[in-house]
């Protein structure tokens, strides 16, 4: 727990316990979310690399496709999903394909001219503009009706201890990366610290009182006044704390698998503990917008657990002949496909606590990626799959596109939280509009 | 005002005597000759009644009761004269208020002050050794070829005094280290002067990162260079006293993919780097080199949430009292280290199950923590509640050491000064170590404790004399100076720049620093001398204040000491001029009552209503001196004033800068002054030298600063250790050479019921 955070602990402890931002539930809220519209959420998954386009893509358009093998695991929401093909990424300028790649996805614009030397093109730094998962989350944050306690958390798994360009997708502003937290014991932290601190302050005020009667005792009489002060001081505390518990109608926190290492091998674990506690904070309202990053552009998982031994960038690069390593890149991409069809499937079994459907039905998923294919360092069709509800959009389809920018697809999730942008990103892609034909 | 109150301790008050009746007997009188027989003196209790006259009786209440009732039998005492034995009894010792007045001072239970607090903690966690700010210091410098700093690509290794530099086409060490592509590394230590949040600022057009006071993430990375920001800022509270390891990287290379043969093609470029901070008020500057070290530090563990500031009412900081806001920040702070902690064993033992002796080692590692916290050797019953209990309910070790750490900090054991156990070796050590270093003991003084030590007037004598010369100790002793001379809490000082053109932030923060090294070459110096603080006419000046104080120095000289005929010891330093006048002129006011109130102890009640001074420019042509005499001359000022304003005339040839000057409006100064001394005599001053010499001398200034000194050490009353003990004090002050830091240990000895106690050598 941070130092603001900490602070903001004991604040929430004494009168202000009625404004504590992380119980839901609280009447004055439940009030003001009856007269607004239903929640809006959005989760962006990020997967390195690239992907095999022959077994990723549906080779139908409209609602009558078939889900090939990197997208099988979707088969249960098929009809709520929505692929978009023909989506391009066409920032130019700094660095090279894999930094672009990471660094424009979220945010439509170039990178700063840097130090940072890719293995093609100029150096370059970090992006030079806001990430759209950011810009959402600001917006969000400034109306009583969609704030909440983080407004937005930023996942990771796997995501290398090294900030650079090829590390960082999301953006607070020009300049402004913002890491991932990869350890779910520390989004935990984040999430349920405050009450696990009020749980163990309270449990050891028993043998504190004890402590300072016995210390009362042992003293002069002529001084035992300001420890009866203090004792009054820590009888204060133990009723504030009973006065916020009561008022806590909010969620249960989560138990979590103790002791999972950040190793490799773990990967599965630890995406399965970030995707709980994902689903445990929408649960608890306490963000609206979540982002998730697995490893990084060029990332080099390697995913014994599938049996495949080499690193997921060294068989990204091998060409479309080698059919072997094509079979390897398109069970990878099953397995990330897994993971968001896991999430999907979590939120879908998850009620609204207001009883308006499942957390799904409310929560756009999107999974993308850095670059289109591995082995051409394309940004063109860059995969876009989204998956579930709540942006308006009508899903069960395949669209294609003719190589439209993506800032216009990033304007349309804007747009779909009412949020009416006229441009996101470099203004020179975003002259027609939002995406066609989403909703 | 901090010594307004504090000062009016000393002498002891004495009884006030009742208004001398024009006619007939005073109020005392009848007294004496009515009322004592039976009541005693001062109603004490007497024979006829023993109980002692006390009640909450107003004055006519009481006047009214004692003509109606006294004394027994018929005839009672006239309502005139009842009326003046009730206003002398209530005044005297009757009234609650003259029963708090009356009370002896006693040694009192407090808690650690904030500042105590905070430096407990810290030692409680990191190994910060402890220094002092040296007159040249700087930062050790490693200059790589390339991108990596190894041993390998090393090409130069130096002391810098600072990070302030402009590398042109041919780099830093030219021939040596392509100029294309080079990497340096500078490590060290920072040193904070006063506690308070800091920024660090590292400005340069290449990517730079910072590593701070020993946490694993840069407290500022701008490895990735990006854009064309070259401005990089962080904030980090410090405690003052203590030098926190940094180590600041500066790479002209590119990361990731190699591109030197493509980048060779190309001339290279030049490049800027520089260190700077923003001290607590202060102006964005290099970080001078004085507050900069070589060496690599132990971390400091700093508690970042704020506190409510401690009582000073009575002249120092002291612990009295217990409030919500202070029990809600040690909370925060517990919660926060109680955190940092459990991040320890996140760290070093995982989160799963661990075996039985690595949960040994655990608690043996809070044993060692709770020792040092409460400065004792452990019971088995506080093992038991602290330790074996909270393992024992929580199986979660991250948990266990949280609650570990909770109770600790919250325990009174820890918060209050030594109510832990019984008055033994230990309560010895860590009365010394608050009182000299206003933290916990270092395990010299806990081992000397534990070996019996300092069960001996001379064992504790050895002890105090060492922790006297330890960094620590002046830390604690500039804080006394700080707050001795007003300047404790870090004043803004601005002057009208028609009339002091240059003389700004930058000025402030250089003459405060200015004073620093003066204190620290005088009262810090090898004789720690007393005289030669109130006497030396050294100041201390770099280029830039060299401007506008003389002394001839170049524009980018560092501080050095230069002599100066129109210095004449501490209070005629600059920056205390400066900080005891107006926007445009001196006030010979302010500086007045600085000497009057701190230097000579003297008790100034308030001015009996509000006044604005008169602006300079309703009379132009007269001098500060001739303007405050005519506002002060009523007699309802003058009872003060004329102990106060001969006093501060005498600093007039002192601007609102601190500048020489010898004629205000055209009209030379007149410095002259005087004091009317407690042993009646009449002291004649031509200016500052001669007045300064005569507070090195006066007993009066000697006995003000000893006790100040006393009650800023031990956060107690000097009064609650015997009548003799101040002039004992001021004895062994005289008998030590005036040597502060003798003083500070003679005040330990004095103070500690075991160094009373035990045999003399």
């Amino acid at each position: 727990m941070n130092d603001s955070s900490r602070r903001e602990f004991l604040r929430n402890l004494g009168i202000g316990a009625a404004a504590l931002p992380f119980l839901t539930g609280l009447p004055s809220l439940a009030l003001a979310e009856s007269l607004a519209k239903p929640k809006q959420r959005l989760v962006i998954i990020f997967s390195p690399d690239g992907i095999v386009p022959n077994t990723f893509w549906p080779d139908a358009v409209g609602s009558n496709f078939v889900l090939k093998e990197s997208l099988k695991p979707l088969e249960p929401f098929k009809d709520r999903t929505l692929i978009l093909k023909g989506v391009c990424d066409r920032v130019k300028g700094d660095g090279d394909g894999h930094m672009r790649g990471i660094g424009c996805l979220l945010t439509g614009t170039e990178l700063f001219p840097g130090n940072v030397q890719g293995g093609s093109d100029t150096p370059a730094g970090w992006s030079s503009g806001i990430s759209i998962d950011q810009e959402l989350k600001n917006y969000l944050q400034k109306s009583l009706l969609t704030r909440t306690r983080f407004g937005s958390l930023e996942f990771g798994v796997m995501v290398p201890e090294h900030a650079d360009t090829w590390t960082r997708m999301v953006y607070a502003g020009p300049n402004k990366p913002v890491a991932p937290l990869d350890d779910p014991y520390q989004m935990f932290g984040k999430l349920y610290g405050q009450m696990k601190d009020q749980d163990i302050l309270r449990s050891v005020l028993d043998d504190l009182r004890g402590d300072l009667a016995k210390v009362k005792g042992s003293i002069a009489k002529a001084d035992r006044q300001l420890l009866e002060e203090h004792l009054d001081l820590v009888r204060g505390m133990e009723n504030e704390i009973q006065a916020s518990r009561k008022q806590d109608v909010g969620h249960k926190v989560p138990a979590l698998e103790p002791g999972v290492r950040r190793d490799n091998d773990n990967m599965p674990k630890i995406s399965k503990l970030q995707l709980d506690l994902m689903v445990s904070a929408f649960l608890a309202d306490s963000a609206r917008v979540a982002t998730l990053q697995y490893t990084n552009s060029v990332g080099q998982a390697r995913f014994t657990w599938l049996g495949i031994g080499e690193g997921q960038h060294d068989l990204s690069h091998e060409p479309d002949s080698n059919k072997a390593a094509q079979d390897k890149l398109t069970k990878i991409n099953h397995w990330y496909c897994e993971q968001v069809a896991y999430l999907a499937k979590r939120l879908s079994e998850t009620k609204e606590p207001d009883g308006s459907g499942t957390l799904l039905d409310n929560t756009t998923i999107i999974w993308t990626n850095e670059l289109g294919q591995g082995n051409t360092h394309t940004l063109d069709d860059i995969p876009f799959v989204l998956v579930g509800g709540g942006l308006g959009f009508k899903m069960g389809r395949s669209l294609r596109y003719d190589r439209v920018p993506h800032n216009r697809l990033l304007m349309a999730l804007a747009h779909g939280f009412g949020h009416r942008v006229t441009s996101f990103g470099n203004r020179d892609f975003c002259g027609a509009g939002i995406l066609s034909n989403l909703s | 005002m901090i010594f307004a109150i504090g000062a009016s301790q000393s002498p002891p008050p004495k009884p006030k005597k009742p208004p001398v009746a024009k006619v007939g007997k005073t109020g005392s009188e009848f007294f004496a000759s009515s009322c004592a027989p039976c009541h005693g003196v001062n109603g004490k209790g007497g024979a006829g009644f023993p109980k002692p006259l006390v009640g909450t009786r107003t004055v006519s209440e009481l006047s009214k009761f004692i003509s109606k009732t006294m004394p027994p039998g018929a005839v009672k005492t006239p309502p005139a004269q009842a009326q003046k034995i009730a206003e002398f009894m209530h005044e005297q010792f009757y009234s609650p208020l003259a029963q708090e007045r009356n009370r002896p001072a006693r040694v009192t239970l407090s808690r650690l002050t904030v500042r105590q607090f905070r430096n407990a903690v810290a030692d409680l966690v990191g190994d910060s050794k402890p220094v002092v700010p040296g007159p040249a210091g700087g930062l050790k410098g490693e200059y790589f070829k390339g991108r990596d700093m190894n041993g390998g690509s090393r090409a130069l290794e130096r002391t810098d005094a600072g990070v302030n530099f402009n590398f042109d086409a041919t780099g830093p060490v030219p021939g040596k280290v392509d100029a294309h592509n080079y990497t340096i590394r500078w490590q060290g230590s920072i040193f904070a002067p006063d506690t308070g949040d800091y920024e660090l600022i590292v400005q340069t057009d290449q990517a730079t990162r910072i590593y701070f006071n020993g946490v694993e993430k840069p407290l500022i990375d701008a490895w990735v260079k990006s854009g064309s920001d070259t401005d990089f800022r962080a904030h980090a509270v410090l405690l003052a006293g203590r030098a926190y390891p940094i180590q600041l990287e500066f790479s002209k290379a590119t990361q990731g993919v190699n591109d030197d043969a493509t980048r060779k093609k190309t001339p290279p470029t030049p490049a800027f780097v520089r260190l700077m901070w923003k001290r607590p008020k202060g102006p964005v500057e290099p970080i001078p080199a004085q507050y900069l070290f070589p060496a690599s530090n132990g971390p400091s563990y700093v508690v970042a949430s704020p506190f409510p500031a401690d009582d000073r009412s009575i002249g120092y900081e002291r612990g009295n009292n217990v409030t919500k806001p202070w029990d809600d920040a040690t909370t925060t702070a517990a919660l926060e280290l109680a955190d940092h902690f459990a991040a320890r064993v996140r760290a070093e033992v995982g989160t799963a199950t661990v075996p039985p002796a690595k949960v040994e080692e655990l608690k043996a590692n809070c044993r060692k923590f709770l020792e040092r916290a409460f400065r004792r050797p452990l019971t088995k019953e506080i093992d038991q509640t602290f330790i074996e209990k909270q393992f024992r309910v929580s199986p979660n070790l991250e948990t266990a050491v949280k609650r570990v750490v909770l109770l600790t900090l919250k325990s009174p054991r820890f918060l209050y000064r030594e109510v832990g156990g019984p008055q033994d070796p230990y309560t010895t050590a860590s009365e010394l170590s608050f009182g000299l270093w206003d933290s916990i003991p270092d395990a010299e003084l806990t081992r000397a404790a534990a070996s019996g030590e300092l069960s001996t007037r001379a064992g504790i004598q050895r002890q105090a004399e060492r922790m006297a010369n330890d960094p620590r100790s002046w830390t604690k002793l500039r804080d006394f100076l700080m707050l001795w001379l007003k300047v404790d809490e870090i004043p803004d000082i601005v002057k009208s720049q028609k009339r002091y053109p240059g003389f700004d932030d930058a000025t402030v923060n250089d003459l405060r620093t200015s004073l620093d090294l003066f204190l620290l070459s005088t009262a810090g110096g090898k004789n720690a001398s007393f005289r030669e603080m109130m006497l030396s006419d050294q100041q201390f000046l770099n280029g830039r204040l060299s401007k506008l104080y003389g002394g001839n120095l170049p524009p980018d000289a560092p501080f050095q000491a230069v002599k100066s005929p129109d210095r004449a010891g501490v209070l005629t330093q600059p920056y205390l001029m400066a900080r005891h006048a107006y926007l445009e002129g001196s006030s010979p006011i302010h500086r007045g009552v600085l000497i009057a109130r701190n230097m000579l102890g003297r008790v100034l009640a308030p001015p009996p209503e509000a006044f604005t001074p008169l602006p300079a420019s309703l009379h132009p042509t007269l001098t500060t001196r001739a303007r405050v005499a005519m506002q002060t001359k009523p007699a309802m000022c003058d009872s003060c004033h004329s102990l106060i304003n001969p006093l501060g005339f005498t600093l007039e040839r002192y601007d609102a800068i601190g500048r020489i000057r010898n004629a205000e409006n055209g009209k030379p100064i007149d410095a002259s002054g005087s004091y009317l001394a407690r042993n009646g005599a009449n002291v004649k001053f031509t200016g500052a030298a001669d007045m300064a010499k005569f507070l090195a001398d006066s007993d009066e200034t000697h006995a003000a600063f000893t006790e100040k000194l006393f009650q800023h050490l031990t956060k107690q009353p000097i009064r609650a250790y015997g009548a003799k003990t101040l002039p004992n004090l001021q004895a062994s002050f005289k008998k030590d050479q005036y040597n502060i830091r003798s003083l500070m240990v003679s005040i330990m000895m004095a103070s500690l019921p075991a160094a009373q106690k035990s045999p003399q050598p």
